[in-house]
């Protein structure tokens, strides 16, 4: 029984081990151990050094656990007195990203959605003049504005960050879902998925407008007030 | 001599590129500019009526480009002003007797011989405007202040980017009254939608009717409104740049005026 304890201890693996990191010796201790014991381990290791430990930057690193600090106020009396290292440390930035790892893997879970997500959104900058027509495959980010007779088409969502005066066609792949949204929402004529609205001449607030479809007819709302994307529980990918 | 190209143009008919072509090239031979005006418009040509001249074409343009003559035998030369230039259109041949090619070949030559030359374009956006636009410097949009001809002047903005031709927009026929009481766009609102820098505003004028129908110079009648408005645009192109531009008003009533002298209309 007792052979059968001592080899299980000896798969523990030693007391102490020492490897060099960078320009410092990287002491690794088993807390389990005894005080003894890695005594006894760190003065094999040690004496083998000899001058080598001289002066030596020395970091204790007592594993995942921790320990009081009294075992390593006391492997550095030792180390101090008996081997003239230079100085004795914790790896403190080791220890923070060990807490932070739970953290980050909660956080990529949230963020899985778009994580390797490539876009599928048609950017542009500048303005769609009369007799100009713009085809997105998917959705399109327009910087500017559409005059009356230019056309902007899109497989998915028409975002116009300026005037829409042209003609707008969402959702062409038949998704009714699809939006069309401007700042100044102004167009001549709308078609979500099929269903058509012709545009009014009246003036609008100058609030950001958009326009959905709802029970088989095209509406156009104040995109602040109704704020249709504001209650998803978390950023979704469109 | 390096001499600068301007197309007029305007997509919609009617809208006095012709007009536009006449007064600007005068006032810029005022200017003591020496310069061409060219009328583009093959097989429809007014710019010799316009400015009086119909009856002393020998060469025309066709035969300019196509070298049956000297580009200084087409060019005849205005009855009053010294400096300026026409270069008429033929009037029985059709738009497709001129390459691209051709005319470009032709505006280099152009550029040698003259300070300014303006290109007076067709309505429309096919051969006669390509070709008109093909050798061009900057151009002049013409726009009225109507639904119409802001849609297709922007049509022809497109197309001038798409060239790299410089556009720059005039808005002409304004009538201050009709602007006032909101009958009518404002230039604010052509601006608006067009968004090119803007060269001059040009009221609604009864003169210019006058003045083209006898051949007269606009730019001679010192009580043209429009007259004043076409100078002002010349001197612009004539490295004046920074000449602040100005909107037509409303004539003011009794009381208005009685205001303005007591110096309370501010």
């Amino acid at each position: 029984m007792e052979d059968f304890d001592s080899q299980t201890s000896d798969k523990k693996g030693p007391a102490a081990k020492l490897k060099g990191v960078g320009d410092s010796l990287w002491v690794t201790v088993d807390p389990d151990r005894s005080e003894d014991e890695i005594k006894e381990e760190i003065n094999n290791v040690f004496q083998r050094l000899n001058h080598l430990a001289i002066g030596a930057r020395v970091v204790i690193d007592p594993g995942k656990k921790g320990k009081s600090n009294e075992l390593i106020d006391l492997l550095e009396q030792l180390l101090k007195e008996k081997y003239q290292v230079g100085s004795v440390s914790l790896p403190p930035e080791v220890r923070e990203k060990q807490t932070n790892a739970e953290n980050r893997i909660r956080q990529r879970d949230l963020d899985r959605s778009w994580y390797q997500y490539s876009s599928d959104v048609l950017m542009l900058t500048g303005r769609v003049r009369s007799g100009q027509k713009i085809n997105a495959r998917k959705h399109l980010l327009l910087l500017g504005d559409v005059n009356p007779g230019g056309e902007v088409v899109a497989g998915g969502d028409i975002i116009i960050l300026g005037n829409l005066r042209g003609i707008a066609w969402a959702g062409q792949s038949g998704n009714e879902d699809s939006i069309i949204l401007a700042f100044d929402f102004r167009p001549t004529q709308v078609q979500i998925a099929g269903y058509v609205a012709a545009g009014t001449s009246e003036a609008s607030e100058k609030n950001p407008e958009f326009a959905h479809v709802e029970n088989g007819t095209i509406i156009v709302e104040d995109y602040i007030e109704a704020n249709p994307f504001g209650r998803l529980p978390w950023p979704k990918v469109r | 001599m390096e001499g600068k190209i301007i197309v007029i143009t305007s997509g919609k008919g009617g809208v006095g590129k012709t007009t536009a072509t006449a007064s600007i090239g005068a006032a810029l031979a005022m200017e003591n500019k020496k310069v061409a005006v060219i009328d583009m418009d093959i097989g429809l040509r007014n710019l010799d009526v316009v400015m009086g001249l119909e009856n002393r074409i020998v060469f025309n343009i066709v035969d300019a480009v196509n070298g049956k003559c000297k580009v200084q035998q087409a060019a005849i030369k205005d009855r009053k002003i010294d400096n300026l230039f026409l270069i008429p259109a033929s009037q029985s041949d059709n738009k497709n007797v001129i390459s691209p090619a051709a005319m470009k070949n032709f505006c280099k030559e152009l550029r040698t011989e003259f300070d300014f030359v303006l290109l007076d374009c067709p309505a429309g956006i096919e051969q006669g405007f390509e070709n008109s636009v093909v050798g061009a410097d900057e151009a002049i949009v013409i726009c009225t202040p109507e639904v119409s001809a802001v849609r297709d002047a922007d049509r022809v903005i497109g197309l001038l980017y798409a060239k790299s031709v410089l556009p720059k927009l005039l808005v002409n026929r304004i009538v201050p009254e009709m602007v006032a009481r909101g009958d009518m766009l404002s230039h604010e609102d052509v601006v608006d939608v067009l968004s090119i820098d803007l060269i001059g505003l040009v009221p609604m004028d009864d003169n210019v009717v006058i003045s083209t129908n006898t051949g007269a110079h606009l730019i001679h009648n010192k009580q043209s409104q429009a007259g004043k408005a076409f100078r002002r645009i010349a001197m612009r192109l004539n490295g004046n740049a920074d000449l602040p531009i100005e909107v037509p008003r409303a004539k003011k009533g009794f009381w208005g005026k009685l205001g303005f002298k007591r110096g309370r209309n501010k």
